[in-house]
């Protein structure tokens, strides 16, 4: 469960977030879109705190993530995060990397978390590459890892930003595939993304941003066919058209 | 020319020089490692987020930067023994060298700290590993690689400058070639003996810098 309060945030002058009101029940996904610079990544990245806010509250499973007493380990630990570079490590390999976390921050003793890395790693398809490093591997197969990377913490939540858009088209729908099998598992999910054919067939909600503001919600048909606004009509004709 | 160049005055030196040389060995070794502390140290505090560990640090980096290490050894050899502190002219040096050293070498180390990239950190983040475990596991193994070369470099500044302790009688490698030239007034046998002698240490380091150059920059990034 996530919840946004009055959220305000400002880079310098510029007003990224503006007065964001939002709750997003549990087992959610909710798509969020909007044109670039309308503030989507900031959105999600104020959830587990890779930015910080300053006027309002953001509260996830109980916790007030900007509170200086929050335990931001527990909360990380509940929430995943993936990002349209990957960010795999390079120095280890693919088990090294989904094991990372569940050792040290969870500390799961060495062989339980391998056990865990290797069903991960299966679940997105790439049980043979558990001894490659990323620089080894396509993009697509990148992201799966960092997916699966994600999975071993078993976040309650999961935020997405552009996890496809760095991808050769050819790609695209492996990652996609991956993410539409999480969708149906229950898990939170916030996924900033222009693809219509994944919110159509999973979200719950989509969410159109302009300005740092939140110009209109709704199901994923009603909004794509029929969107309420001149913008979020704007912008879904040039997506269209792309 | 070349007919008068004195081969066997050399020979004669020889001992003298093997003495100089490994003074001067002994000298770029242990600055080196002495210097490769200072340096850790200058840097994790130098990147701290407390201001009174970094800008101590800051003001040294910038002292030692803005100033000519024969001043600094000046200073050390002249300074100390007003303070009271009596000590021999190589530990002296060593000491200048040290500090030196330490300063670029602590740039050296916040450069291949910042060469990573952002997204490694919040990765880190992301997942919930706290500062020491993303210095630990994903930022310093990333720096490794970028620093070694830049490191042996400095290495090799640093066992050139070892001759700016012939100004304060150390009986390193330039010491000798100077003491060739004293006594039997021959610079040129004295001083491409010398100039052999550095260029050995150089190319040996060169070898290890390429070397690592191609081993140790590995996996780059994306
Ligand atoms: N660290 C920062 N410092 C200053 N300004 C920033 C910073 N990060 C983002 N911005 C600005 O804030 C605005 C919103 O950025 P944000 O990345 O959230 O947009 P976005 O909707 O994700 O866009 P895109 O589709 O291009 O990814 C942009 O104008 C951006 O330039
Ligand atoms: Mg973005």
């Amino acid at each position: 469960m996530i919840e946004f309060k009055g959220v305000n945030k400002w880079f310098g002058k510029l007003h990224v977030l503006a007065e964001i009101n939002l709750f997003i029940p549990k087992g959610e996904v909710l798509v969020i879109c909007g044109p670039s610079g309308s503030g989507k990544s900031t959105l999600i990245r104020c959830i587990n705190k890779l930015e910080p806010i300053q006027e309002g509250e953001i509260i996830v499973n109980e916790m007030s993530v900007h509170k200086p007493s929050t335990n931001l380990t527990k909360l990380r630990g509940e929430v995943g995060f993936v990002f349209q570079q990957f960010h795999l490590y390079p120095n280890m390999t693919v088990l090294q990397n989904i094991m990372l976390a569940p050792i040290h921050v969870k500390k799961i003793a060495k062989a339980d978390a391998e056990k865990i890395a290797r069903e991960k790693l299966e679940r997105v398809g790439l049980s043979e590459k558990a001894a490659a490093y990323p620089i080894q591997l396509s993009g697509g197969q990148q992201q799966r890892v960092a997916i699966a990377r994600n999975l071993a913490m078993s976040p309650e939540i999961m935020l997405f930003d552009e996890p496809t858009s760095a991808l050769d088209p050819e790609m695209i729908g492996e990652v996609l595939d991956v993410m539409v099998g999480l969708a149906s598992e229950g898990i939170t999910m916030c996924v900033v993304t222009h693809e219509m054919g994944f919110a159509k067939k999973v979200a719950h909600r989509v969410l159109f941003m302009d300005e740092g503001k939140i110009i209109e919600t709704g199901k994923p048909g009603a909004f794509f066919d029929n969107p309420k606004t001149d913008r979020a009509a704007d912008f879904i004709s040039k997506i269209l058209t792309h | 020319m070349l007919t008068d160049f004195n081969f066997r005055v050399i020979l004669e030196y020889m001992p003298l020089f093997l003495e100089g040389l490994k003074h001067t060995v002994f000298i770029a070794i242990i600055a080196l490692v002495l210097a490769l502390i200072t340096g850790i140290i200058a840097c994790a505090c130098r990147i701290s987020r407390f201001k009174i560990l970094r800008y101590p640090v800051i003001t040294y980096i910038e002292i030692i930067r803005s100033t000519p290490l024969l001043v600094q050894i000046y200073f050390f050899y002249f300074g100390l023994p007003t303070l009271g502190v009596s000590v021999p002219e190589i530990q002296t040096g060593i000491i200048a060298l040290m500090l030196n050293s330490g300063a670029y070498i602590a740039e050296i180390i916040r450069a291949g700290i910042k060469s990573v990239d952002q997204g490694q950190i919040e990765a880190g983040l992301s997942s919930g590993l706290n500062y020491v475990q993303r210095m630990r596991f994903i930022i310093l193994p990333q720096a490794f690689g970028v620093t070694i070369p830049p490191l042996l470099g400095q290495a090799i500044v640093l066992v050139k400058d070892t001759a700016l302790l012939s100004l304060i009688s150390v009986a390193e490698l330039t010491r000798s070639g100077q003491t060739l030239t004293s006594e039997r007034f021959m610079p040129t046998e004295a001083f491409l003996t010398v100039a052999f002698f550095y260029m050995c240490i150089y190319f040996g380091l060169k070898t290890l810098a390429d070397w690592s150059q191609k081993k140790l920059i590995f996996r780059e990034a994306y």
